[in-house]
């Protein structure tokens, strides 16, 4: 590792000039201490500028002079900030911006677009913690993470569909991390609610494509979702009353302006009103119980600065989902969440060297237990992490940042898990597999202003994994350029390749808590992903920033199942994978505008997948032998049309409207075109209708479309604020599909019991009506 | 009635007069139908099979007046070839009085299955348009039942049974175990198929139990198949397209058929060894 880090420093010390002064910090919010992302800071009369790295940290190189040089800070929502600088020395420069009034009456500078513009990142989405509270919402309940659905390329709306399909990729291909940890499964109640309390999250932002570097294992997203740090100026907490559940934060300073805590916790309630109502039917042999179900989730973090250079965080999430069924003769239980926690240590080197080390923890597992009277049944999967990972950020002038990092996780999979029996012991079942796998990453990246048009971020990493005697390498470039054509306009590409080690075994409907994550073995390679795209920028006047891309995406390693799988309880699960390839490509549209008392967005994305040459992985085993309907077909979130419209209308001080409207062609389904009669042996019943099922997913459904309407409406109390916020959710009340069956109905034959079909329907069922709900939300 | 009780009943009414299960109509893909063959070869009885065909999901359906005619495939050649000898099924509708199935070839002469073999069955279908389906299946020895055990709890007059037998470690298996209460014809109470791959290493003992549903007096037909991989294949795969048929976390699946030739056959040609037996529950 020494030898590691000498010989990058070696290799950029050239590179440092000695007639320029450094100027370093981190910019914050003054009135809570948490640092910005993204603020600029620039030397407008030098032509210089920079942002803050996802840590708040920023260095900027300045000619030596005797001339002092004024600094302008400046973020999306406060007011910018100047400073005089003499640049005869390296000087580190900490600032706190203020909102100075209300965040919604501060005039949002247009240069957050320029930002934009000038950066080489493209393929990303961000989403405002503010625009997530004020967008209308499922039963009331703000959730970011479904909020940046409605950006272009991450299908959006989908009645019940949980999973994220980004830019064609599996709901197993986004890295979701929180606070670096990663989250393996970041739904509750099957996917209507993300695990992410918007009240305790910091910044969430989305990478399509374009892939830094520092970023690996999945293919087709990276989520990055930052906690909040917790005020260390003053105590606060916010939080809200829903329909179903309610949540309260709380933070504050342990030693004023040098650290600070914050924890933050939401709990539904059904459960106490479905307790009541079955305590209250207690006797009454015509009531069937109602299960009971909630979820809950805890956040906390602490955070302390040792001096000007160092600081440590630590920070954790607990959160899980609770069903239980409970009788005299039968008790079932039915649990599943993630625990994650982080230890991150940020060092300032040096003005221009800045270290992040953090130690992650995840772990995901389910547990179902099951008692009937002499009987018991337990099944569980668990995925553990543990990472540690250090990051180096060193700017050794303002036409070069780099990175470069280094990182190792220890994975242990227990991949269903059972114990079946009678109490006796007599009998006996078990099953379940065990593996640990390392995995291990090393990267560089430079990213280059070569001109003032042309800026390209160059990177490689190196990722490999080991597990079952065998060893996968895989070598990653990254690429990404920027051209600026003008002050308007702004031209971009990018080129990455990704490596995915673990596949998520799930089956062709809906996602569920029981889908197995599974490593690569010696014969599970792992999945690739390569991916270009290309696209502009436009600035149309001061207000409205269009952005077009298109991309190309090929996938190899690619896992199904195939016909007729055995998923739960199987030993033997690599005998029923199949592995192909798939490709997906699409144009990404949208236009945006965050300036004055209308903001929001149009996005459209026209996208297409493809999923191919699926072999069975097991040539000799049970499922070998040819099976139909396994050629060339596209997954269930292939949407050819996906358009999102958000609004957000500040009508006064006190009144805020917001409104959503998503349509997409309707995911695929697949339906059976034909039907047999089954006589099936001596004894056994006879069905008279069998679906026939061919040709994977060879049905769409009819086009989801969904208008959602918001209004808040804002208090001012001495004590701090509220909000009464009334989402209507489906408000023209339309049927969206979330599947459709076909179903017979059947007479029977005169002077016998056999029922034979005399009629058959398609039928659709939706989930969700028009669904108006209140919360109300409160801070102090 | 309590507060809570009226919100949840208001939640529950308004959510049902919502009407979220609509009929609607929709145009399925085309789809050519395909014969269907269900030939099981047991043990001392004729050689004999139904062959059927399939349709469109939404073509109309049999009357009920003549719905085994619009149904079966008439005019096919079928021969069975055994130990050197070929038995040539006439096309012939027969019902088996006691359990009430229908088959549509049936064995000149009434051969039947022998008792015990261990080689090789084959069969060979002609179809009328001149199509053909192969398959090749054997027959697995039984396996016994070793014990059926009935229990009655201390508080209760309704009693469990679980009926015990022995796998072989030296070999993977597959059984279909059939569970039927006071007749032969009745539908099962149990059926399901199952592997022996669950079982914890160095044990053999398999046993199957049900609920506490039967008093003293009912009398208890257990039926232990003991069947091949392709036949435990094929009946999941039945069970898992009609399971996913109106399930939206069911995952969807073609017939698994082993069944050859150039029709495109769905169905099954097995043998079909069982140990059966008789029981009735007596006061404990």
């Amino acid at each position: 590792m020494k030898f590691y880090f000498n010989f990058i420093l070696l290799l950029l010390a050239g590179a440092i000039e000695a007639q320029e002064v450094t100027v370093s910090g981190s910019v914050s919010d003054e009135e809570t201490g948490e640092t910005l992302i993204g603020a600029t800071v620039a030397a407008p009369s030098l032509g210089l500028g920079t942002t803050t790295n996802e840590y708040g940290f920023y260095s900027l190189s300045i000619p030596r002079s005797d001339t002092a040089v004024e600094l302008v800070f400046s973020y999306v929502g406060f007011q910018s900030q100047l400073a005089s600088f003499l640049p005869k020395a390296d000087t580190v420069l900490s600032l706190g911006l203020s909102t100075g009034v209300q965040l919604e009456e501060v005039v949002v500078k247009a240069n957050s677009y320029q930002e934009q513009m000038s950066s080489t990142e493209m393929s990303v989405e961000a989403i405002s913690t503010r625009e997530a509270k004020l967008v209308p919402v499922l039963l009331g309940e703000s959730d970011i993470l479904k909020t940046v659905q409605l950006k272009p390329g991450i299908p959006s709306g989908s009645e019940g569909r949980t999973g994220l399909f980004v830019r064609g990729g599996a709901g197993d291909q986004n890295l979701i991390v929180l606070d670096e940890a990663i989250v393996y499964n970041a739904n509750h109640l099957f996917g209507f609610f993300s695990t992410f309390n918007t009240d305790a999250v910091k910044d969430l932002k989305i990478y399509k494509g374009g892939f830094p570097a520092q970023y690996g294992g999945r293919l087709s997203s990276v989520i990055d979702v930052k906690l909040k740090e917790g005020n260390n100026q003053k105590f606060s907490g916010s939080g809200g009353l829903g329909l179903i559940s309610s949540r309260l934060t709380l933070e504050g300073p342990i030693q004023k302006g040098k650290s600070s805590f914050i924890v933050s916790g939401r709990r539904t309630y059904v459960d106490l009103l479905t307790r009541g109502v079955n305590r209250a039917n207690e006797g009454n042999e015509d009531f069937t119980p109602i299960p009971d179900y909630y979820f809950y989730d805890l956040n906390a973090k602490v955070n302390h600065q040792f001096g000007e250079k160092d600081r440590l965080f630590l920070s954790g999430y607990f959160g899980r989902d609770v069903f239980g069924f409970n009788s005299d003769f039968f008790n079932f239980d039915f649990d599943w969440g993630n625990a994650t926690g982080t230890a991150r240590w940020n060092h300032v080197f040096s003005p221009k060297l800045f270290a992040n080390t953090t130690f992650t923890y995840s772990d995901y597992q389910y547990n179902i237990r099951n008692e009937v009277t002499g009987f018991s049944f337990g099944l569980g999967s668990d995925i553990q992490d543990a990472t540690l990972k250090t990051d180096f950020y060193f700017a050794p002038n303002n036409r070069h940042t780099m990175r470069f990092g280094v990182m190792g996780t220890h994975h242990t999979f227990t991949v269903g898990r059972l114990q079946a029996g009678s109490d006796d012991g007599v009998v006996s079942f078990s099953a379940g597999q065990e593996f640990d796998g390392v995995e291990f990453g090393t990267y560089f990246a430079d990213e280059m202003e070569l001109s003032d048009e042309l800026s390209i971020n160059a990177g490689i990493r190196l990722s490999g994994f080991s597990n079952d005697g065998k060893t996968y390498f895989g070598l990653e470039p990254r690429v990404a350029a920027r051209y600026r054509v003008s002050d308007r306009v702004s031209a971009k590409a990018s080129y990455a390749r990704m490596y995915q080690y673990l596949h998520l075994i799930a089956n062709a409907g809906v996602a569920l808590p029981t889908d197995i994550w599974y490593p690569s073995t010696s014969r599970v390679r792992p999945q690739r992903s390569d991916q270009v795209a290309a696209g502009f920028s436009y600035l149309l006047g001061d207000q409205y920033f269009i952005n077009v891309e298109g991309y190309h995406k090929w996938l190899a390693n690619q896992l199904q199942f195939v016909d007729g799988a055995q998923i739960f309880v199987n030993d033997e699960l690599e005998e029923e994978f199949a592995v192909g390839e798939g490709r997906a490509y699409g144009l990404e549209f949208s236009i945006e505008k965050k300036q004055g008392r209308l903001t929001g967005w149009v996005g459209y994305t026209l996208a297409l997948t493809r999923l191919q040459n699926f072999e069975t992985l097991d040539p000799n085993g049970r499922f070998a032998q040819e099976s139909e309907g396994f050629g060339p077909f596209s997954p269930i979130y292939d949407r050819r049309h996906d358009i999102s419209v958000v609004g957000i209308y500040e009508i006064s001080r006190r009144f805020t409207a917001s409104v959503t409207f998503v349509y997409g062609s309707g995911d695929l389904s697949w339906l059976p075109p034909g039907r047999f009669t089954f006589q099936d042996v001596p004894g056994a019943g006879f069905e008279a209708v069998v679906p026939d099922y061919r040709e994977r997913n060879n049905f769409r459904l009819p086009a989801y479309h969904r208008l959602d309407l918001g209004l808040v409406y804002k208090f001012f109390p001495k004590w701090g604020k509220s909000d009464l916020t009334l989402s209507v959710v489906n408000a023209y009340d339309r049927r969206n599909a979330f599947f459709i069956f076909l179903e017979p109905s059947f007479e029977a034959i005169e002077g016998t019991d056999i029922e034979v079909p005399t009629g058959i329907a398609a039928k659709q069922v939706s989930l969700f009506p028009i669904l108006p709900s209140l919360t109300w939300n409160f801070e102090f | 009635m309590k507060m809570s009780k009226w919100l949840l009943f208001f939640s529950f009414a308004a959510l049902a007069a919502c009407n979220l299960e609509q009929e609607i109509d929709i145009d399925l893909p085309e789809y050519e139908s395909r014969p269907v063959v269900e030939a099981y070869l047991e043990p001392g009885q004729p050689f004999r099979l139904l062959l059927t065909r399939s349709a469109a999901y939404f073509d109309p359906l049999p009357t009920v007046d003549n719905f085994l005619g619009e149904l079966l495939l008439s005019g096919a050649e079928v021969e069975i070839v055994h130990n050197g000898a070929t038995y040539t099924l006439n096309n012939q509708l027969s019902l088996d009085p006691q359990t009430q199935k229908i088959y549509n070839y049936i064995a000149e002469g009434g051969a039947r299955v022998p008792e015990d073999s261990s080689l090789p069955f084959e069969l060979f279908i002609r179809l009328p348009d001149g199509r053909t389906i192969t398959g090749q299946t054997a027959l697995l020895p039984p396996v016994a039942i070793d014990s059926l055990v009935v229990e009655f709890p201390e508080t209760d007059t309704l009693a469990r049974v679980l009926t015990y037998f022995t796998d072989d470690p030296d070999q993977d298996n597959y059984y279909r175990y059939m569970l039927q209460l006071n007749a032969l014809d009745s539908l099962p109470e149990q059926d399901f198929v199952s592997d022996d791959r669950l079982l914890s290493p160095g044990d053999s003992t398999i046993a199957f139990g049900t609920g506490f549903n039967y008093e003293v007096g009912d009398t208890l037909f257990t039926t232990l198949y003991h069947i091949s991989e392709d036949y435990a294949t094929f009946l999941e795969s039945v069970s898992g397209a009609a399971a996913a048929n109106g399930n939206p976390f069911g995952q969807p699946s073609p017939v698994i058929s082993n069944l050859g030739g150039d029709a495109g056959a769905l169905g099954i040609f097995t043998g079909l060894a069982k140990t059966q037996r008789m029981d009735i529950i007596e006061e404990p």
